[in-house]
């Protein structure tokens, strides 16, 4: 509990409104997407203005308060959980769409802009924001930024890390910092945004971002095709990546979650199929054309039921259902932990097998659905964490996920991220020497530990 | 305390059921306006879930988050894990009610509203008179009260005889082919007793013999909005006892929340069921009598979804519309809810306000002259707000549209 003279100091620059201290306003603030103890803040603060920023980062600096950056909260590692308590600081009230440039493409917006309105207010310049996370109706580019997240379309178009131009935040002195900008080329100085992404709020508060836009893509295809053997769908994504063929979009929903998701969208999906590929082919109509009948081939070949989408409104209605698919999953069992292991393209039917075989020899529940064309699969463990016993295998059987991932080239995140969730795991992947260097960078910008402590095990 | 405890703990199979995934955050009209996370039901799960396991202490407190709510469902309908957010809500409330008693003025309306259909049927003349006199006309029928905590809204004027005192009992059809029970809900009784009116003739039109009953029970949504479980379930009982006893084939209404009242949540609350199917009177033309009409409107139109029309039948709602009326149909890009949710309007009447002119400004924007509703809560709002907002657009029921062209 903060005492009456320092809340006083964020009431005078934030007003009565702006900031909340009753525990069942701070409670709100104790948990995000990810299944862990809630904590709880002492203070939640909602700047409106980066001067407020400022004025709230020198408060804490002086009085050692922790600060963690919160945008829309969904966030899948527990980034946002406030493990050390203090101060949490919603960016909600810094959600204006700047600038959407059209001469030379590029966006200019708040920390706290929902990544669906930016998107849809490029569309209706003629201009395009690629990067789509499947939370993108609610999450904010802030926390895009801070997670690199990725989306359906990552195959193709990248991930937030390539639309990242430029970037302003505050350290924790409280200066402001530029890092980018707004030209195509620019090499001054270290390279800030590039260090920004994937920073999880650890190393500033950022308050806007520079982002590149792209032409429209002119023509587009979606369709789902069905099979009876989720093996022989992973043999196709890897086929489809050897035809040097990329798709936008190469997403993969098993069995289970096909069921689920059916069930919470009802948009009429097989669900007697094994496993759905759900593929987007976009750009010039002549290409799109061409790779459609190489596509088809190659899925027809593995034994794949091909349906092309007739309508925008059928395109928008099997997207909607793979964005979806995890919330969907939780209807079966009241604990849901999500993984996002990724391995390299050509892996993904070994990474498969290997999490088919975890799931038996733990017996567990796993619904497996995920970004396939880019490697990003997301086994989902359903549970109850109220279940010691099941709860001891789940953590087993998650060590055993890793250690695959890892095998097979891959990353134990390829999206969501650390956080505290993952942070145990961390060294496994880049070792000792690589915690030691991130330790110093942090230390040295935030020698307090102040800016979100604890995550990453930083 | 502890008992209260271990009743809220009761709902944690519900409550277990959110993810925290954040999705009911794009929906929620609140969390919209307000971008804060007690606002939204993942934030108001939460903090039930904190209750019953011990980290908040004052219990009571979290009642003002869950109040905070216009109840409109949409975290419900769009939530992908399917989380029964209502009937959490309104068991929860139910509960905390128990440590926070109701405001006074609450008990007063709860009193007269539920439990004494009567005077409040014979003090319905006296506000008609009220109002016309202690009031501002804005427009036809359309006032701006002179004083007091009213004096900012747009209010329809209160008939000066409710409908069931006119039109209560049989009305007969030429050549009967079938009988409904209309139940009008309080807001058709005493403020759009004209709706009621043009749904007789339009079913008495197609052969359809309407019984109309004498009193008007309240659904008990506002009862059940503020917490008071018990008169909820006492007010659903009482009702589906009587449309039960009637010889009818079906229940028509004109109120989606007192449908939801009547026929979804209330059985689920009371385990009494309707013995007949309920139909809003749209789409009971539209699936049962499947008759068509042919409204010539020489204008732009548009349709508000209202937040309690079963969520099967919303797109029916706008080919309805698109199928039975000529001219130059603006869907809006604002889906969201109309702000009024009842009891929250009148708890919460500058939030409640500006959820509502949102909407009102894009219907102002888009020049827009009739704005369909079949949901007489979202009617009054509406037309509060775009007489706000100063534009010239009527809310309307199709109905009424319906009776007109029958008579021509
Ligand atoms: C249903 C669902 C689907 C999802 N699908 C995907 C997906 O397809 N791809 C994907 O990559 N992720 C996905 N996620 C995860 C999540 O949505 C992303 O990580 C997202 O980027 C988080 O954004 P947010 O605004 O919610 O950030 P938050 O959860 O609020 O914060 C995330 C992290 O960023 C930091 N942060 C936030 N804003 C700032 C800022 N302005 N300055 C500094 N630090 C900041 C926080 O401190 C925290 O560490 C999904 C989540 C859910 C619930
Ligand atoms: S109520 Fe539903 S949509 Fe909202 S956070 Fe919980 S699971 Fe997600
Ligand atoms: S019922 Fe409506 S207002 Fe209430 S939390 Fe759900 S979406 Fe928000």
């Amino acid at each position: 509990m903060l005492n009456k003279s320092l809340v006083k100091k964020f009431e005078s620059i934030l007003g009565t409104n702006n900031y909340f201290t009753e525990p069942e306003d701070t409670m709100c603030y104790s948990y995000d997407a990810f299944s862990a103890e809630p904590v709880q803040p002492d203070i939640v603060v909602k700047p409106e203005n980066e001067e407020q920023i400022k004025y709230i980062i020198n408060i804490c600096k002086d009085e050692n308060i922790p600060i963690v950056t919160r945008g829309a909260g969904t966030n899948l590692s527990g980034g946002t959980v406030p493990v050390k308590k203090g101060c949490v600081l919603l960016t909600t009230g810094l959600n204006k769409i700047l600038e959407i440039n059209e001469n030379d493409m590029y966006a200019v917006v708040e920390a706290g802009v929902v990544t669906a309105n930016l998107a849809n207010a490029a569309i209706k310049k003629g201009l395009f924001y690629p990067p789509d996370p499947g939370s993108m109706n609610i999450s904010t580019i802030g926390g895009n930024v801070a997670e690199n997240a990725g989306g359906l379309r990552g195959l193709k178009y990248g991930v937030t890390k390539d639309y990242l131009m430029g970037v302003d935040f505050y350290d924790m002195d409280g200066n402001y910092v530029k890092g980018g900008g707004k030209t195509v080329k620019l090499v001054t100085g270290l390279n800030l945004p590039g260090l920004m992404i994937s920073s999880e709020g650890l190393l500033g508060i950022m308050t806007k971002f520079v982002l590149k836009l792209i032409p429209k893509p002119k023509f587009s295809k979606s369709m789902l095709v069905i099979y009876d053997d989720i093996i022989k769908a992973c043999e196709t994504v890897s086929e489809i990546i050897a035809a040097k063929i990329l798709p936008a979009t190469l997403e993969l929903l098993d069995s289970f979650t096909i069921k689920t998701v059916e069930e919470a969208t009802k948009i009429g999906l097989p669900t007697n199929a094994d496993a759905l590929l759900l593929i987007e082919l976009d750009g010039h109509e002549a290409e799109v054309l061409e790779d459609f009948e190489v596509v088809k081939g190659i899925c027809g070949k593995l034994g794949g039921n091909i349906k092309v989408a007739e309508t925008n409104e059928e395109r928008d209605k099997l997207w909607e259902a793979r964005r979806k698919a995890l919330s969907s999953l939780a209807r079966l069992k009241p604990t849901l932990i999500l993984e996002d292991a990724t391995v390299v393209r050509s892996k993904i039917p070994e990474m498969m097998k290997a999490i088919n075989d975890i799931k038996n020899k733990y017996n567990l529940v796993i619904g497996t659905f995920g970004h396939a064309g880019d490697g990003n699969l997301h086994p989902t463990i359903l549970t109850d964490k109220r279940d010691k016993e099941e709860m001891e295998r789940v953590e087993k059987a998650i060590d055993e996920i890793f250690t695959k991932a890892l095998e097979l080239d891959g990353t134990l995140s390829g999206e969501h991220g650390v956080g505290f969730a993952k942070a145990k795991y961390l060294e496994m992947e880049v070792g000792s020497g690589t915690i030691e260097y991130m330790k110093k960078l942090k230390k040295g910008v935030d020698p307090q530990n102040l800016l979100n402590p604890h995550k990453m095990g930083l | 305390m502890d008992d209260l405890i271990k009743e809220l703990k009761e709902l944690e199979e519900l409550v277990l059921q959110c993810m925290k995934c954040g999705t009911c955050q794009a929906h929620c009209p609140l969390y919209q306006k307000d971008l804060l996370e007690s606002t939204v039901a993942r934030g108001k799960i939460s903090l039930i879930e904190s209750v019953y396991e011990g980290r908040l202490d004052k219990a009571g407190s979290i009642l003002k988050h869950l109040d905070y709510c216009i109840l409109c469902g949409r975290c419900k309908e769009n939530c992908p894990s399917g989380v029964k957010t209502d009937e959490i809500f309104l068991r929860a409330k139910a509960v905390l009610r128990k440590i926070e008693k109701l405001p006074s003025w609450g008990k007063v309306v709860l009193k007269i509203v539920m439990e004494k259909p009567d005077l409040l049927a014979r003090v319905a003349p006296l506000m008609h008179i009220g109002l016309k006199f202690g009031a501002k006309r804005v427009k036809d029928d359309i006032f701006k009260p002179l004083l007091g905590s009213f004096s900012k809204r747009n209010i329809k004027q209160v008939a000066s005889k409710p409908f069931t005192k006119t039109h209560g009992g049989l009305h007969k059809a030429d050549n009967e082919k079938m009988k409904v029970y209309f139940y009008p809900g309080c807001a058709a009784n005493f403020l759009f007793p004209e709706w009621g009116e043009a749904i007789i003739s339009v079913l008495n039109h197609f052969g359809v013999t309407v019984y109309v009953p004498e009193i008007n029970k309240c659904c008990g949504i506002p009862a059940a909005t503020l917490g008071e479980l018990e008169t909820y379930k006492k007010m659903v009982n009482e009702n589906l006892d009587e449309i039960n006893k009637n010889d009818s084939e079906y229940v028509i209404t004109c109120c989606p929340t007192c449908q939801y009242a009547l026929s979804e949540m209330g059985p689920k609350l009371t385990d009494k069921n309707p013995d007949k199917p309920f139909y809003d009177i749209l789409m009971f033309l539209n699936e049962i009598l499947k008759v068509k009409f042919n409204v010539d409107l020489n204008e732009k139109f548009s349709l508000h979804t209202p937040c309690h029309y079963l969520s099967s039948k919303k797109a029916n709602l706008k080919k309805h519309l698109e199928e039975n009326f000529k001219g130059d149909f603006v869907v809006l890009e604002n889906q969201s809810c109309c702000g009024f949710g009842g009891t929250f309007n009148m708890k919460k009447y500058d939030d409640s306000k500006a959820v509502g002119m949102s909407k009102a400004e894009e219907v102002n924007i888009k020049n827009i002259k009739k704005l369909f509703t079949p949901c007489p809560g979202c009617a009054m709002q509406l037309t509060d707000a775009v007489v706000e907002v100063g534009s010239d657009a009527e809310v309307e029921h199709p109905i009424m549209y319906y009776a007109r062209e029958l008579e021509k």
